[in-house]
């Protein structure tokens, strides 16, 4: 009920009973008896009158509204007389709830969260399938599909490629998407200034519209590159060979529907490279579609495939890249967009989801402690309204009540700490080499969560003290002095148990911890088969004048002559991938004379390299030769293997000499000889296990390369060659790019980016739980200390030393902590079984971090253990004996 | 003076539903015309009878409007509802066969006598 209205009430009820009593009085007076007579009657016959308002209050139902007002202004009351209590207890609940909250934002946006376009409910990608996973169809089928499918509503596609920009005379890599003309209509997306591409954008291929060539560019890309100028709009600036106009500025997050893939500019697809849109096995792009209403997902995959399966009857490829790649159509859900990300976090994020709700539980036992103990404290006056009859609803009601106004001010300061804890989150994801971007603003959902999270805790941490509470006798309660009511047994014990409770948490976070430190610590000295210092990296795009010619290839060579000629350089040397850069090819294998067991048998990764590769990585030669540059176009084909690969298909024979094949290109009849074999290097991941390799020279790669991966390996700071490199290329020729410029050693720590995560957030929290022991622990022995003074007395009267009662409390902070680990340490086992796929190198029972949690417990417990406990030993006996 | 009688637990609200069907009232007017058909036999404490009101006018078994007393002052009025004329129904029937049940109890004579 508004306060206004409730303010009529009362007004309209004192003048309505007023009135009553008027009337009588003026009555009485009519009826001759005396005025101040008849008041004196009129009161006494009505009765109490603030009584009587009451019954009315409570028979409208506002009974409940005033007494909850009065537990409130009760709690604020007790909460300003001890500040002490409060800030620990609200304290200690923000940083629970806040850490909460925190990982359920991350969550909210990695895994659950829709796609911000219209209906996503209704959207869904069409994937050509087979044994190798999913992947987009090629162009001309998606043509074919929209204009024939009629299962669908709308249809768009759009594909994420690296672009060649130029603004003014800059020239620069941005990351751009292709899409249909209708992309951003179809999704329901609104810019952010100007206008959105439309369908008639993306009709002339070469050309774009009838208006000429126009793109969008996101806020961010406006931002960064343009400064948020609104005079973008308009603005032509060149996309590979195309002059395109900025129509308008999109927000970032939906660009794509890849979620966390910053994408810079998008580009109708009829301006993308004619030979992949006219290719009808390219896969480059992926489908989205809106289902029309009431057709099910079923049919529609049902009425595509056929289309397909009619489409793929006059496309020419092999029979295994068929079964590969292009056997089926699947649909899939796309209300969430892509999965990827989800995949990547969906492990750290569930364990990180336990370990945050192990914080907020040791939080709340905190709390629900800190409660009991005032409970205690104040079982005298709780026995005292229980004697003038308040019911033990009243009580346990105040008491609640008290959890959550504590419980919301924790979450309203954890919301806070959140906010700072998810800007850290955000730029931890955003400097990786192949930034995330995540949305982490505060949303409903969070505010939802963090409300329902923040009652549950309420509740879960009031109702053992409102039981408390209510328990009381009030006879017991009233006569007993200060020492019988400390003395409650079970309370005492309810106290240790919680403080057990705690320091059991305490032991999963903490041993958790331990093992996601010794795991990155086993990941980082893992033997990664290269040498990671001093070697920079970077991409390079040739222009498209010069992409696809024989002078690319000649351009490549005078480069790396430039490069070698350095002061400082020790090697350098090209390559379509190089280690922990993110990209990766496969190939099939095909071995005269060698039958494959299973189809997986052929897979092998492939990567073409100049000159000098293994050189410039340390990559250790075995057997044979490295590549050199007689390895030319025109000799015969060479090819090396790694010692894995040439274990796996020759054994202990001789690789060197062997003739290979591979069957998923173009050029599947040419046949490589196998010169060299090399050890065995990481490429995805520290983690996997080694792989089979085979490397090309680059003069006779199975198809064109264009873009490729420049490696230097320089004497001292690598990165400080950057500059002097870009110009080196740029002197050869000014059209070619470089862009992603890193070091291999950045690589590979970023490469454990995900494992570095878990292990400051898992360490976060063992801190904060373990603090959260401690003054659990403190406060019971503080407590102890208290209670047993009498007892401490009468010990030391008898001749007990000091040392002893030091040792006394001590002891029983030992005894409490050993009980907490004793616990703890099954659900350790228990957490490590789920967190297995994030660790490694480390056993079910690691004696390391183990040991080290148990240290840094024990330490913990005895240091807050020995504050209380000098206290005892410093009690004055007699004192202590007089002590009631 | 006539001799008094206390009034049966749980009846006041029967007999306000009964009141304020004969016409409107007040409060006020609610104990004058108790008083009034009971020829003052009825003890009421005054101030209970507006916790009863208001229950009542909660139940919507009554309604309220301010209007003007004979008296020219600003007072509470309150209407039988037409779920208040059900109720007031139900409990006279209710209220009959009770004290008819009651009555032939009590007015039985010992057999044989």
């Amino acid at each position: 009920m508004k306060i206004s209205r409730r303010k009529k009430f009362e007004s309209d009820m004192a003048a309505e009973l007023g009135f009553h009593v008027e009337a009588y009085v003026e009555d009485l007076v009519r009826s001759g008896i005396d005025r101040k007579e008849a008041e004196r009657r009129a009161r006494l016959e009505f009765g109490a009158m603030e009584a009587a308002k009451d019954e009315c209050r409570q028979a409208w139902g506002l009974q409940c509204m005033d007494e909850l007002r009065a537990d409130l202004r009760l709690t604020v009351r007790t909460v300003r007389r001890n500040p002490g209590f409060a800030a620990i207890a609200i304290f200690s609940l923000a940083l629970g709830i806040g850490a909460n909250a925190a990982i359920f934002g991350l969550a909210d946006a990695v895994m659950l969260r829709q796609l911000p376009v219209r209906d996503p409910g209704e959207l869904v990608f069409v994937e050509t399938a087979g044994t190798a996973g999913r992947d987009g169809p090629p162009y001309p089928f998606f043509e074919l599909l929209r204009d024939q499918a009629r299962s669908y509503k709308a249809m768009a596609a759009f594909g994420a490629s690296g672009m060649e920009i130029q603004i003014d005379s800059g020239r620069e890599q941005a990351q751009g998407v292709w899409v249909s003309g209708n992309f951003y209509e179809m999704l329901g997306v609104a810019p952010v200034i100007g206008r959105t591409l439309a369908a008639s954008d993306d009709q002339i291929p070469g050309k774009g519209g009838p208006g000429g060539a126009v793109a969008v560019i996101s806020r961010a890309y406006w931002q960064r590159r343009f400064g948020g100028d609104p005079a973008v709009l308009g603005r032509t600036i060149q996309v590979f060979e195309h002059a395109v106009t900025i129509v308008g500025v999109m927000p970032p997050e939906i660009m794509s529907l890849d979620p966390g893939l910053p994408i810079d500019i998008a580009v109708p697809m009829t301006l993308a490279d004619p030979a992949q849109l006219r290719s009808r096995d390219a896969l480059w792009l992926a489908i989205v579609a809106r289902l029309k209403p009431g057709v099910r997902m079923e049919r529609a995959r049902a009425e595509s495939n056929a289309l397909f399966q009619a489409y793929m009857a006059d496309v020419r490829i092999p029979p295994e890249v068929h079964k590969l790649l292009f056997d089926r159509i699947e649909l899939a859900p796309a209300a969430k967009g892509f999965g990827g990300l989800r995949t990547q976090f969906s492990q750290p994020l569930t364990a990180m989801t336990i370990l945050a709700g192990l914080v907020l539980l040791a939080a709340c036992v905190n709390v629900a402690n800190l409660m009991l103990a005032r409970a205690t404290a104040r079982q005298r006056d709780f026995a005292v309204r229980l004697a003038i009859g308040a019911g033990r609803g009243r009580l346990i009601r105040q008491t609640l009540t008290e959890a959550l106004v504590l419980a919301g001010a924790g979450a309203s300061l954890g919301i806070l700490l959140a906010r700072q804890g998810e800007a850290a989150l955000a730029g931890f994801f955003a400097e990786s080499n192949n930034p995330i971007v995540l949305d982490l603003s505060l949303n409903g959902h969070i505010l939802l969560f963090t409300l329902t999270v923040a009652m549950l805790t309420g509740a879960a941490f009031g109702i053992l003290p409102a039981l408390q509470a209510s328990r009381g006798d009030p006879a017991a309660g009233l006569q007993s002095g200060s020492r019988s009511i400390a003395g409650s047994r079970a309370s005492v014990r309810i106290g240790q148990a919680l403080v057990i409770l705690q320091v059991a948490l305490s032991t999963v976070l903490l041993a958790g911890a331990g093992l996601f430190v010794r795991s990155l610590r086993q990941l980082e000295s893992v033997d990664l088969g290269f040498t990671r210092e001093g070697i920079l990296t970077m991409e390079v795009t040739p222009d498209r004048q010069l992409a696809g010619t024989p002078q690319w290839p000649a351009t490549q060579d005078e480069i790396l002559d430039r490069i070698l000629g350095m002061p400082g350089v020790r090697s350098a040397s090209w390559a379509t991938t190089t280690p922990m850069s993110g990209r990766d090819r496969g190939a099939l294998l095909e071995i005269p004379g060698l039958a494959a067991r299973t189809e997986n048998d052929k897979d092998i990764h492939l990567a073409a390299v100049s000159r000098r590769y293994f050189e410039t990585f340390g990559i250790p030669l075995l057997l044979g030769r490295a590549f050199t540059p007689r390895d030319d176009a025109n000799a015969s084909k060479a090819a090396i293997v790694n010692q894995t690969a040439a274990r796996f298909y020759f054994g202990d024979a001789n690789p060197i000499g062997k003739k290979v094949r591979f069957a998923n290109y173009p050029s599947h009849d040419l046949v490589y000889e196998i010169i060299g074999v090399v050890k065995d290097a990481k490429h995805d991941s520290l983690r996997e296990r080694p792989s089979r390799f085979i490397y090309l020279p680059i003069p006779q790669s199975v198809d064109r390369i264009n873009r490729l991966a420049l490696a230097v390996r320089c004497t001292g700071d690598a990165i400080a060659f950057a500059g002097p490199v870009r110009q080196a290329i740029q002197s050869v020729r000014a059209t070619v790019s470089a862009s992603n410029v890193s070091t291999l050693e950045k690589q590979v720590r970023q490469s454990l980016s995900r494992e570095r995560l878990v292990m400051a957030l898992s360490i976060a929290f063992g801190a904060l739980a373990l603090a959260l022991a401690c003054i659990g622990l403190y406060g019971i022995l503080a407590y102890a200390v208290t209670r047993r003074t009498n007892e401490i007395g009468i010990r030391m009267a008898l001749g007990a030393t000091q040392g002893k009662m030091v040792w006394l409390i001590l002891r029983e902070a030992m005894a409490l902590a050993a009980s907490g680990i004793v616990i703890g340490v099954p659900a350790v086992l228990a957490l490590e079984r789920i967190a297995r796929a994030l660790l490694y190198g480390v056993g079910p029972f690691d004696i390391p971090a183990f040991g080290c949690a148990l240290m840094v417990l024990l330490a913990c417990a005895a240091l807050a253990g020995i504050v209380p406990a000098r206290r005892a030993g410093r009690l004055d006996p007699m004192s202590a004996l007089r002590c009631e | 003076m006539k001799k008094q009688v206390e009034l049966v637990q749980g009846t006041l609200d029967m007999l306000i539903l009964k009141a304020v069907s004969l016409g409107g009232l007040h409060g006020y007017g609610v104990l004058l015309r108790l008083q009034q058909l009971t020829g003052g036999r009825l003890r009421i404490q005054q101030g209970s009878l507006y916790p009863a009101l208001y229950r009542l006018e909660r139940q919507r078994l009554i309604a309220s409007e301010w209007g003007e007393s004979d008296n020219k002052r600003r007072a509470k009025f309150y209407t039988l509802t037409s779920s208040g004329r059900k109720r007031l129904k139900a409990e006279e029937e209710g209220w009959n066969r009770f004290s008819m049940v009651v009555a032939c109890v009590l007015g039985a004579v010992p057999e044989g006598s």
